[in-house]
């Protein structure tokens, strides 16, 4: 055993085994005395004069054993231990004190608890995978999103083949939405009933590159791989079997269908593995086999080196440097470019590590946001902490005596000082608990918000360790830093003095010391009032935008007939039928299909060339959004046709193809001219024209926020999409129709899934509506209102003992003449210019944090005048009227009584 | 009356100790003896300072030690040098006569 090792064991043996050890100093001491009495018997002493004498040599025996205790390095703990036992008995003796630091303490802790565990969802999280810094995807480096579909299974083959001596493993997967002609989640059958699932198809090879293990059967084998449906089976994610099945183990081996094809299920996969995102399940692994026949896609799909249908996803061999990596892939990435040519944009093939921010599009927020919120919990922290320094100062003056007493009998200042550390330490490890407390209820809150997606979004924020050291850790550190100065306020006062004066000494650099925590706190609250204004500002300007349609009183309820093997006509029936029936129903104004809704969760755009038009240089085609939707869309939308007409049921596939635009794409491609009658074309099917027949208002289509975009809207008759929303405008309660909706449908087709059951209002909070901007609103004015709460109660604090120091001070100017409207005004110059220094600081410190926030605002600008205004204003006046109180009962303070006090 | 003992020179202590179990293993009164018998009287150390030495020791792994009979039939602690200990006598040795030759070389030099 290493000595220090031997050092740490003997140490705790005998801080665990006190009395023990105690035992045996004790016998080696006697030992020690017997020895030496028989020495002195040898020389002629009677046994009671030698026991005596070697006594008296060796002196107190507990003294011996507390020096020898001294030799061993537990003695620091054990006198910690004591530190800490002490200060708890003086915390037990004033609980009220202690309630109120601890609460105050675990307010601000909670507030950072909470923000930390958003951050730790979001970007710190690794991904529950083996060695997961290994992880890479690769990617040609071109502008905008970066994770993409960029490689053939061809394509992969050679990159497996070229990169061995960098990669240990490397495979791909393809998303099913993205493969086929229909763009949608998939559907699986399970005992009769279809639900939508998101479903990826990987290389057999997946799961091994991951190095993750089942929870339940088995994971896809590398033996599973790309013959076109030999492999009928599929792994489910842990998160959908247990909400779907919840948590059924018979579901592994059982007959499903996806799409109506028949798979096997056959195992579930691990407890928090979501798939290669941290916050988006996927929910079906199927072998890459599987795609062409579940995605109904041509036979020779994964033959063909033009289908660009795989990311892919490489493990970095131990050894490898990123370096090495980076400089293998550019090589291979020339090879394959020449192999098999691709878009003249990509040109560098790199390997970027698989978690965000990495497969973010380019200029990540996430980081910002991040460091924003961070700041602005740390702020809150900081007002806590100084209601916290504030208490325990005037603790200090009133433990004065103690203190002194203390060190007139013989402690040292360092003694002095660890023990109301350990007392701060105390406070801080209660406030640490409550901070944790409050932060899981926090998280729980934002949990529970409803998420209005059909993506599976695990917004989960895991309290993982990751969290809970982050909260120990501002705990402790706050605990030092709430505890540093009081502590050496505290032991700095000469004894003497402290205990002839009784505990008078002189008050200037302690009202030094106040007046830089009220600046404190008024520049903290007023930098995070700033920017919760700004942030509510922001969430307010689009709520109150233009949003181009109207959102009351319409219900949304999707179908999706491909996902239970429907065919085109089967589908194109379907549909028929069921807008017949349903506009036939009680209640409904208007019905009508779309293929996406406003701020849903898809959103479609096409490149297309405009005979007469030409695109700036450099842009060989135009890319302008589009949408599938049946007769009637625009009415029940609450949209406005400007020109021309709606499509009809005549405008079907009999007829030639035509298009309803909007304002934006007719100012964009015929500015001031009749776009009625005028014709474009897919850029790469030019076979493809249509024929404009309307023109509507502009409509907010894939964000809330930003320029309208050009958008045509396509016949559902002419152009299929199996996955629709049936979209009604009733006279009554949009919700209050779900139901016998529902019912019409399972009468029409029994299995059809029916899914997004929500209100057009609802779809608006939305991911891709307001729902980041509202949370984003609400945390930072949670933030605000936490500070300034805490601002004002420290203020007020402060105020009023700083005027109860001064009680004396006043009695004597009031005996001497002074009125008492000139008490007041002299306790308000006092804390007059303290509060403009920390308005100053305050001002400078929120445009700091205004800049940082510029990128999240919407419709307001970072330096905002009347967000800055109105704060500055509220923040004055919540001060004043703080210090008012204190500052009134300073003037009516009777100076007989106050120069008798004491 | 114990006769005035002269005082050790700061930090010898460990060394001398370690010196005294070189030849073998002893018991604290044993050591203490020893030291006194070897410095002819000279250094007599108080078990106020030997026994915190003994724990210094062996918590830096140079002593180890294990309860035996002495010869007088009593349980004692024996402190027992090790291979470290060994091996920290040298050093502290050697060190030591370069230390003295040098004090010396400054005393004499006139």
């Amino acid at each position: 055993m290493p000595p220090f090792l031997k050092n740490l064991f003997a140490g705790l043996r005998s801080l665990l085994r006190k009395q023990g050890a105690d035992r045996e100093m004790e016998e080696e001491l006697r030992s020690y005395i017997e020895s030496a009495a028989e020495a002195k018997m040898r020389a002629g002493m009677t046994r009671e004069a030698a026991l005596r004498a070697a006594r008296i040599e060796m002196g107190s025996a507990e003294a011996v054993k507390e020096e020898i205790r001294d030799a061993g390095w537990e003695r620091a703990i054990e006198s910690l231990w004591q530190d800490v036992r002490y200060g708890a008995r003086m915390l037990r003796k004033s609980p009220g004190f202690t309630i109120v630091i601890i609460l105050t303490l675990a307010l601000g802790i909670g507030a950072n608890c909470a923000i930390f565990s958003i951050v730790n969802w979001l970007i710190l999280r690794p991904l529950p995978i083996s060695q997961p810094k290994q992880m890479t995807f690769l990617a040609f480096a071109r502008g905008g999103s970066t994770f993409d579909n960029q490689f053939s299974s061809s394509e992969l083959l050679s990159i497996r083949e070229q990169s061995k001596g960098v990669f240990s493993a490397v495979s791909g997967l393809a998303f099913g939405g993205s493969l086929g002609g229909y763009s949608g989640p998939d559907g699986l059958t399970v005992d009769g009933t279809t639900s939508p699932v998101t479903a990826v198809y990987v290389t057999g090879n997946f799961f091994s590159t991951l190095g993750i293990r089942p929870y339940l059967g088995r994971l896809l084998l590398p033996s599973e791989t790309v013959d076109a449906g030999a492999d009928p089976v599929v792994v489910l994610s842990y998160r959908y079997w247990q909400t779907r099945f919840r948590g059924d183990p018979s579901i592994v081996g059982k007959q499903a269908a996806i799409n109506g094809h028949s798979v096997t299920i056959v195992g579930i996969g691990p407890r928090d593995f979501l798939g290669i995102t941290p916050i988006i399940d996927m929910q079906a692994y199927l072998p890459l086999g599987m795609a062409p026949i579940a995605e109904r896609i041509r036979p020779d799909l994964l033959g063909d080196p033009k289908a660009r249908i795989l990311c892919v996803l490489a493990r970095v061999g131990s050894h490898t440097s990123m370096g090495q990596v980076q400089a293998a892939v550019a090589v291979i990435g020339e090879r394959l470019a020449k192999q098999f040519p691709r878009p003249r944009e990509e040109t560098r093939l790199m390997a970027r590590p698989l978690r965000p921010p990495g497969f973010l599009n380019g200029g990540d927020p996430l980081p910002v946001l991040s460091a924003l919120f961070l700041t602005l919990a740390a702020l809150v922290l900081l007002l806590a902490g100084v209601n916290v320094v504030n208490l325990l100062l005037v603790r200090a003056s009133v433990r004065g005596r103690e203190m002194a007493v203390r060190a007139a009998l013989g402690a040292g200042r360092g003694r002095l000082v660890r023990q109301l550390l350990a007392e701060s330490l105390l406070l801080a490890a209660g406030g640490g608990i409550g901070g944790f407390g409050f932060g899981l209820l926090a998280a729980q809150t934002l949990r529970s918000i409803p998420l209005y997606t059909d993506v599976p979004l695990a917004f989960d924020l895991p309290f993982d360790w990751r969290v809970f050291a982050y909260t120990f850790g501002v705990a402790l550190v706050a605990g030092l830093l709430v505890g540093i100065v009081p502590a050496l306020r505290a032991t700095r006062s000469d004894p003497t003095q402290v205990l002839h004066e009784g505990g008078r000494g002189s008050t200037g650099s302690r009202e030094r010391l106040r007046g830089v925590l009220v600046a404190a706190q008024i520049c903290g609250a007023l930098a995070l009032l700033s920017t919760a204004g700004l942030f509510i500002r922001s969430l307010e300007s689009m709520r109150h935008a233009d949003l181009g349609f109207d959102p009351s009183h319409v219900l949304n309820l999707t179908v999706d007939p491909n996902q239970i093997g429907y065919t085109q006509a089967q589908g194109q029936a379907f549909f028929r039928t069921l807008l017949d029936r349903v506009r036939t129903m009680p209640g409904v104004v208007s019905a009508s299909l779309v293929r996406n809704v406003p701020l849903g969760d898809d959103s479609f755009a096409a490149q297309i060339t405009v005979p007469g038009y030409n695109p700036p240089p450099g842009q060989p085609f135009s890319s302008v959004q589009y949408n599938v939707v049946s007769p009637d869309y625009f009415r029940t939308m609450g949209m406005r046709l400007l020109r021309g007409r709606d499509f009809t049921d005549a405008d079907n596939a009999s007829v030639s193809s035509m298009a309803v635009i909007n304002q934006a794409m007719a100012a964009r491609f015929w500015p001031g001219g009749n776009p009625l009658g005028r014709t474009f074309a897919l850029a790469n099917n030019s076979a493809r024209s249509f024929t404009i027949v309307g023109v509507v208002n502009n409509s907010r289509t894939d964000a809330i926020f930003g320029s309208f975009q050009p958008v045509f809207f396509q016949p559902l008759a002419q152009h299929y999409s199996p996955v629709m929303t049936l979209q009604i405008r009733s006279a009554v309660r949009p919700e209050a129709m779900a139901g016998s909706l529902v019912r019409l449908i399972e009468d029409l087709a029994p299995s059809m899934p029916v899914f997004g059951i929500r209100t057009m209002a609802e779809t608006l909070e939305s991911p891709n509506g307001l729902l980041v901007f509202e949370l984003g609103a609400e945390i930072v004015a949670s933030l605000g209102l936490l500070g300034l709460i805490l601002a004002v109660v420290g203020v007020y604090g402060v105020v009023s003992y700083a005027a109860s120091q001064r009680t004396r001070e006043i009695g004597i100017r009031m005996a001497f003449g002074a009125r008492p409207p000139e008490i007041f005004r002299m306790m308000y110059r006092r804390t007059g210019w303290v509060l403009v220094a920390g308005m100053c600081v305050g001002l400078a410190l929120s445009s700091a944090l205004a800049r940082l926030s510029a990128g999240f605002l919407v419709g307001v600008k970072p330096l905002d005048p009347l967000t800055f205004v109105t704060v500055t204003a509220v923040m004055a006046l919540v001060a004043m009227a703080a210090c008012y109180v204190p500052a009134r009962q300073a003037m009516r303070i009777d100076p007989m009584e106050a120069l008798r006090h004491e | 009356m114990r006769p005035k003992s002269a005082t050790l020179v700061q930090g010898t202590l460990d060394m001398l100790i370690l010196k005294t179990l070189a030849l073998e293993p002893l018991h604290g009164y044993g050591i203490s003896l020893r030291i006194e018998q070897m410095s002819r009287g000279i250094f007599r150390v108080n078990p106020g300072s030997l026994f915190p030495a003994f724990r210094r020791l062996e918590r830096a792994g140079l002593l180890t030690s294990e309860w035996r009979s002495t010869e007088n039939n009593r349980r004692a602690k024996y402190y027992v040098l090790t291979d470290r200990g060994r091996k920290q006598l040298k050093t502290e040795t050697s060190e030591w006569g370069k230390q003295i030759a040098a004090i010396a070389r400054i005393l004499e030099a006139t």
